[in-house]
């Protein structure tokens, strides 16, 4: 096995603690939302049918059919997506952070390993990058869960059967998360994965050079923002109709995106190789 | 052979290596002697690239440091260098896993050597058993050159004793040790190079055994003449 897949192998064997609670957690919650959603729909047809003696078709007009969307729009489905994200996005730093200031300091061991340093970099980076992947994909399979309870707890009669996939196209923060085509896919995490390589890269520079690296570390995030969304301002400023079509346009945004990729990723190299000290 | 050349280094505005230079050879114990502050640990991770310096050139046997040389040279820190949620067995796997020199064998010895067995978790073991364990990870490695930084620091006496007893084995010979610490007189007998340092220079370099049989001087008289003057 590569020194980069035993890195990798070991970074992630550290992760999953933190992996197993969230997955517990965003399991528990939300099926405890979609019970409290399925009991608070059940009560409502017994109510409303039972004891009213509403038709089924006056329920629905008045209350809707009840489909995998309800989920989408309760917060104990949101929140543990929420703190996932919020979990990941501290994990970001964490995984730097931990080697140096742990109660032991694993940096040194790492930083003696006979391998390039880059492959340090690569592991953690492919560990978020799994981590994310891992989550969003299990939410899927969570989705397809609850779509099977929903069948097997609502009537048909009142059961909208929306598909998890319109289910995430309708939902403007699942799309994100779980973009509907192959290019969304790759816009969505290509940038995750530059802003996480950015990330890195202040980091580096804040254990290369402390408070100065620091400084400039806050100043790189920005900096790399605007370089980005550079195209975009110098449009803005200096023409007055747009002069580029979309497809031109996402061209812009790939060699923007190389360009601060590769350059973050060569920074790295430099700070680990040359500057960043125990 | 380890060479240092002129080697600076700041923290800041503050001068940490003012121009240090020494060698250590392959065979011989060197000992880097000085109060604290005076760069100790600062040289030896500049040899083992984990501080960057200014000026000035280190090189092991003709060569600077780059990553295949990690399988030549070991550094002990006065830290733990594994981390605390591992048990000894599975760091043992670890360094099985990167090192090509790792020498399972020796490790167990080791091991057997301070009392201590692979299941127990690093997180759980006294100050004096995490110096040990250090030190089996270290001296585990079939290396021609190995760094110890304070081998002593802060651990019993008993436990020091030791330490001392794996210096007398087998296992440091044939190699380059170079080693600072405080507690020179617990290994003052296997120094064959002593290095005096003070801020961030060599002030005084010596072959302990001439001294001691010439001047019938121990290391630490020539401190204190050094070191009063």
């Amino acid at each position: 096995m590569s020194n980069f897949l035993k890195l990798f192998n070991f970074e992630w064997n550290r992760f999953i603690k933190l992996y197993i609670i969230l997955f517990g957690l965003v399991f528990i919650v939300q099926m405890i939302g979609l019970s409290y959603l399925i009991y608070d729909y059940k009560a409502m047809i017994n109510l409303e049918i039972g004891k009213n003696h509403m038709s089924t078709e006056q329920f629905v007009d008045m209350y809707g059919m009840f489909g995998i969307d309800h989920l989408s729009i309760s917060i104990l489905f949101i929140a543990p997506i929420g703190i996932s994200v919020a979990a990941l996005l501290f994990y970001v730093p964490f995984i730097w952070y931990r080697d140096w200031f742990a109660r032991n300091t694993f940096i040194y061991r790492l930083f003696m390993l006979p391998t390039s340093r880059m492959n340090l970099l690569f592991a953690k980076l492919a560990t978020i990058i799994v981590g994310v992947l891992s989550i969003v994909a299990y939410q899927l399979i969570l989705l397809v869960l609850y779509k099977g309870i929903i069948s097997w707890t609502i009537p048909t009669a009142f059961r909208n059967d929306v598909s998890v996939l319109e289910m995430v196209m309708e939902s403007s923060y699942l799309s994100i998360v779980l973009p509907g085509g192959v290019m969304e896919f790759l816009v969505a995490y290509g940038l995750g994965t530059m802003f996480v390589i950015i990330i890195f890269t202040a980091i580096l520079m804040e254990r290369s050079f402390r408070w100065l690296g620091a400084f400039l570390g806050a100043l790189y995030i920005p900096a790399m923002a605007i370089t980005f969304y550079a195209p975009l301002i110098i449009i803005e400023l200096f023409y007055t109709s747009f002069p580029l079509y979309a497809n031109e346009l996402f061209y812009v945004f790939l060699v923007m995106w190389i360009i601060i990729t590769v350059g973050s990723l060569l920074l790295s190299r430099y700070l680990l190789n040359r500057k960043v000290t125990v | 052979m380890i060479e240092v050349k002129e080697v600076e280094k700041k923290y800041g505005k503050k001068s940490v290596l003012s121009g240090m230079s020494f060698t250590a050879h392959k065979g011989e114990v060197t000992c880097l002697i000085g109060v604290n502050g005076s760069g100790k640990t600062t040289i030896l991770n500049a040899i083992m690239g984990l501080t960057p310096f200014k000026k000035g050139d280190i090189l092991i046997d003709g060569k600077r440091l780059h990553k295949e040389m990690y399988e030549k040279i070991a550094y002990i820190p006065d830290t733990m260098t594994m981390i605390s949620s591992l048990k000894i067995s599975e760091a043992f796997e670890f360094m099985n896993d990167f090192y090509t020199v790792w020498n399972q064998e020796k490790a167990q010895s080791l091991l057997t050597f301070f009392n201590l067995t692979t299941d127990m978790k690093i997180s759980e073991l006294s100050k004096g058993n995490k110096a040990k364990v250090n030190l089996v990870l270290g001296l585990a490695l079939d290396v021609d050159y190995v760094l110890m930084d304070e081998p002593f620091s802060g651990i019993d006496i008993f436990s020091r004793e030791e330490i001392a007893n794996v210096f007398t084995s087998h296992l440091i010979e044939n190699r380059g040790v170079i080693v600072t610490t405080h507690e020179i007189q617990d290994i003052e007998h296997l120094i064959d190079k002593a290095i005096l340092i003070n801020d961030g220079i060599v002030v005084k370099e010596f072959n302990a055994e001439e001294v001691r049989e010439e001047q019938g001087m121990s290391i630490v008289d020539v401190m204190r003449e050094v070191y009063r003057s």
